[in-house]
């Protein structure tokens, strides 16, 4: 009797994995209903993970600060002196006042170089069994919104858009494992490929062994025929490490993205470059030295003199 | 499985998911993300008799695929999840006691759920899907881990609570 119900089960796994394969090789031959299924989800959830970012997203930074107790502690004490003083005065939505200056940042680099844009509120991100560094926007085809286009925050890049539907969009983030992007160093015409790691830093792949690239370099997009999926001239990173090995074809380093993926609020899609490549108009300025106060002493005459 | 509990594991699975999408996905978790539907599903499965859990591993692998931010094909999940199911319900389960301690059913939802993540970048790999690199998928899944661990008393006790209420008269 065992054997037999051990044979049943055995026979319903197989055909349960027969099942999934078959659907896997529908997907991979690009049967739209199942692709549609997703977007049909997206539809679905979009409103309501709208209200959950409006809802929650104070509280989304929480298990991240579980590292930094000591220093959370202080901060509360201080935050909560100054609470009480901040009771009679009108006390401003911390989150609106960031994603204000967000979308300040993010507008000015787009007037800068004269994108047309649309900002877009972040209402959800990719989730552990994905193994995709995604996020999703509040806005969709509606707002003009389609496939492989730019994405951008105040910093710089941030990714581009993998799908859309009406009310929602779906951003493949600049850190994804499968992200490629061409750059150019600013202030010269060296080129290469930035690829995505999965994390804060990024590989950098220069198309000539002879490059002239060093620590510090500003990244910029080249940008892509027509625009899409990249705008030229978007400030992607900073250089970090060069490695110099002889006899390689190319030339390989590593590079710190300007854009903080994790702590993304509000984004501009970049619908069109109006005026063309903006050139080397986005460098991010170096930060300046504050100035040396100089204090002259001049001794006073003492009484007796 | 039953065909009466069917509609009770499809809701139970599919809030889960929605949970997972709009909530669970909007924290900053330290180090990487946290799955709470593998975690759940792992904890949940390891309960089940055999052919109900290979039939709830299909349903809940088809719900998960249905990820709008997953790059992967279509049934990657269904697949994985399929698998874990009987690997945990035939293997797994015929090696523990007949009663299923917390601590059992939280060693099963940590390890089960970091194998069911490998075993998807294993499958996504062999179908072509860019896999990242060493340190980034040592980073996700140890992050998984740690957090499947530390937050086991809100799910463990959820997922014996629901098992049960699945179950027909006759089965309790």
């Amino acid at each position: 009797m065992a054997t037999r119900g051990s044979n049943r089960s055995r026979l319903l796994w197989v055909s349960l994995l027969v099942t999934s394969l078959f659907i896997i090789t529908l997907d991979l031959r690009g049967v739209s209903l199942l692709s549609s299924l997703r977007s049909g989800t997206q539809s679905v959830l979009a409103p309501v993970e709208r209200l959950a970012t409006r809802v929650f997203s104070p509280f989304g930074d929480f298990f991240s600060e579980v590292g930094n107790l000591g220093r959370s502690k202080e901060k509360i004490d201080k935050l909560e002196k100054e609470n009480q003083e901040l009771k009679s005065q009108v006390i401003f939505n911390e989150n609106t006042l960031a994603q204000l200056e967000s979308l300040k940042g993010v507008l000015d680099l787009a007037g800068k170089a004269r994108y047309k844009t649309v900002s877009a509120r972040v209402i959800s991100k990719g989730g552990t069994g994905t193994f995709s560094e995604t996020i999703v926007l509040d806005i969709g085809s509606n707002s003009g919104v389609r496939r492989d286009m730019t994405v951008i925050a105040a910093s710089g890049l941030v990714g581009v858009v993998k799908s859309t539907t009406a009310a929602s969009s779906i951003v493949l983030l600049m850190n994804d494992p499968s992200f490629r992007i061409g750059v150019r160093v600013a202030g010269k015409q060296d080129m290469g490929i930035l690829l995505g790691q999965g994390d804060k830093s990024y590989s950098l792949q220069m198309l000539s062994a002879r490059s002239a690239i060093s620590v510090g370099d500003v990244l910029l997009a080249r940008g892509s025929s027509g625009d899409r999926p990249f705008v030229p001239g978007v400030p992607v990173g900073r250089v970090s490490y060069v490695e110099n090995t002889v006899g390689q074809l190319t030339k390989e380093g590593r590079v710190n993205g300007f854009v903080d993926l994790n702590s993304l609020s509000v984004v501009s899609v970049v619908l069109s470059a109006v005026a063309g490549d903006p050139g080397d108009a986005l460098v991010p300025q170096a930060p300046r030295p504050a100035p040396t106060v100089t204090v002259f002493v001049t001794p006073s005459p003492s009484p007796e003199g | 499985m039953e065909i009466n509990r069917l509609p009770k594991v499809l809701l139970i699975f599919l809030t889960l998911f929605l949970i997972q999408e709009v909530l669970i996905n909007q924290i900053n978790f330290l180090v990487a993300g946290f799955s709470l539907y593998l975690a759940f599903f792992m904890a949940w499965v390891i309960q089940d008799q055999r052919n109900s859990a290979v039939v709830t591993g299909f349903i809940a692998g088809l719900i998960l695929d249905l990820s709008p931010t997953l790059d992967a094909p279509f049934g990657l999940w269904t697949l994985v999840l399929t698998s874990m199911s009987y690997l945990l319900s035939s293997n797994v389960r015929a090696a523990l006691d007949a009663e299923l301690s917390p601590l059992v059913l939280l060693s099963v939802a940590v390890l089960a759920s970091s194998f069911a993540l490998a075993l998807f970048l294993l499958f996504g790999a062999i179908l072509g899907q860019e896999v990242g690199s060493a340190s980034y998928l040592f980073r996700s899944i140890s992050g998984n881990a740690l957090w499947s661990a530390l937050l086991s008393p809100l799910y463990i006790p959820l997922a014996m609570k629901l098992y049960k209420v699945t179950l027909t008269a006759r089965q309790r």
